[in-house]
């Protein structure tokens, strides 16, 4: 029904609500690929939008934001969660103490025997994440694990001491296509492992790349990466 | 079109993007009692209003990385997510449902609901929007008002301005073929 020639008519339509619900998705679907219907949408919500702040704002009930806060929550495994010391860690402190890494100039092999240990150690835990990317950096030293459960869950355990100076942080990103570019998954201010709560994404794939790179303090002031990066690697499925 | 850096909202937005909930919460604070009235203009209970805000706090969380400068003005981007959820929440089928007492005895009033009308007089009398508004005559802009103000759908409009289906749908058809005339 709806008439893709005329982007500045259909994007009226979409933005005051006057769609088919069926055409509502035809026009959210093409609006990730076709810029001139996403410019037309644009400059029909700016039309309108003066209408919108005639809106007295209104007294919001007090618990409003703990509501939110607490869905966000929900997103996420809290804190408090039956989580062990990932002996993961432990394991690595070791394996360098005997020097293990000199000898292991390949990375592919590090790379191989660090997830067997996070596979491993993972049949142990309910939440199965959906990947694993083992991070090494230039010279193919394991760096860091990511483990991507999707539904804007991740944990990045970082397996090897990294200095960041105090103006700077290291922040954590993935290529979910090259299409959307780099979607940062969120900071580790500490420079220690962390839970993260990435933005909602297609479910990681199979040799999906994530890296960490050193960002300013508060993360990179474009959205995209901007530092060096620290360590890199491809996604695995969990089998 | 602004920058990122000249749009504090859209700088919140990319703080939310990459994690920092006390963005999303600053972003609460600021905008959240607008965003109810807005959405209450449409689902017009304020309990609804506050679900639909909700729900659209989780949105703007979730779907911050997707902001960019290209899709206009993160205020726009904002409201476009709430009032998108207020006219699912209207048209998913459980309408009947939001049809308390008082959304009854408005939908029997004549002609215009007091919201869109409240919208109307409360217009900026110095915007462009305004003016143009104005140009299109009485019909065609309570057809409009009604549709972006007050969520109304193409029957709703018809039934309460009592003109046929056809006729209405067209009138905002030309109604907003002016309006962009008019504000380019």
């Amino acid at each position: 029904m709806i008439d893709l020639t005329k982007p500045d008519a259909v994007a009226d339509d979409y933005v005051l609500g006057l769609l088919e619900p069926a055409d509502m998705k035809t026009v959210e679907a093409e609006l990730e690929r076709n810029v001139a219907l996403r410019r037309a949408v644009a400059q029909s919500r700016e039309r309108f939008l003066p209408l919108d702040m005639t809106a007295e704002p209104a007294e919001v009930s007090h618990d409003l934001w703990t509501r939110i806060e607490r869905d966000l929550q929900q997103r996420v495994p809290s804190e408090q969660t039956t989580e062990v010391e990932p002996d993961i860690a432990n394991d690595n402190r070791s394996i360098q103490n005997e020097g293990f890494w000199r000898v292991t100039s390949f990375a592919g092999l590090a790379a191989s025997l660090v997830l067997a240990v996070a596979l491993g150690w993972n049949l142990t835990r309910t939440a199965e994440p959906l990947v694993v990317a083992v991070l090494v950096n230039e010279t193919g030293e394991v760096q860091a694990v990511v483990e991507d459960f999707g539904t804007e869950r991740a944990v990045v355990r970082l397996l090897a001491d990294v200095s960041v100076p105090g103006d700077r942080t290291m922040q954590v990103w993935t290529l979910p296509s090259k299409e959307t570019g780099p979607v940062s998954m969120g900071l580790l201010p500490q420079a220690r492992s962390a839970r993260l709560v990435p933005p909602s994404l297609p479910a990681p794939k199979d040799a999906q790349l994530y890296e960490i790179t050193l960002e300013p303090a508060g993360g990179s002031p474009t959205g995209r990466p901007t530092g060096p990066i620290l360590a890199k690697g491809f996604a695995k499925v969990t089998r | 079109m602004a920058d990122m850096t000249a749009d504090p909202l859209g700088t919140e937005l990319g703080a939310c993007a990459r994690g920092d909930r006390q963005a999303l919460k600053r972003i609460f604070d600021a905008e959240a009692g607008r965003l109810v009235a807005i959405a209450q203009r449409i689902v017009k209970r304020r309990d609804l209003a506050e679900e639909v805000v909700q729900d659209g706090f989780i949105a703007i969380w979730t779907k911050a990385h997707q902001y960019a400068p290209d899709r206009g003005s993160a205020r726009g981007w904002i409201h476009a997510i709430i009032r998108n959820r207020a006219l699912n929440m209207l048209r998913d089928g459980s309408r009947e449902d939001l049809l308390s007492e008082d959304a009854i005895q408005s939908l029997q009033e004549a002609d215009q609901p007091e919201s869109v009308l409240t919208a109307w007089a409360a217009l900026d009398r110095t915007s462009r929007l305004r003016s143009c508004l104005e140009g299109l005559g009485e019909q065609k802009r309570k057809s409009i008002l009604m549709a972006y103000v007050g969520g109304y759908s193409h029957g709703e409009i018809a039934g309460r301005l009592s003109l046929p289906l056809g006729t209405t749908k067209s009138w905002i058809r030309r109604g907003l073929a002016s309006l962009r005339e008019c504000m380019a």
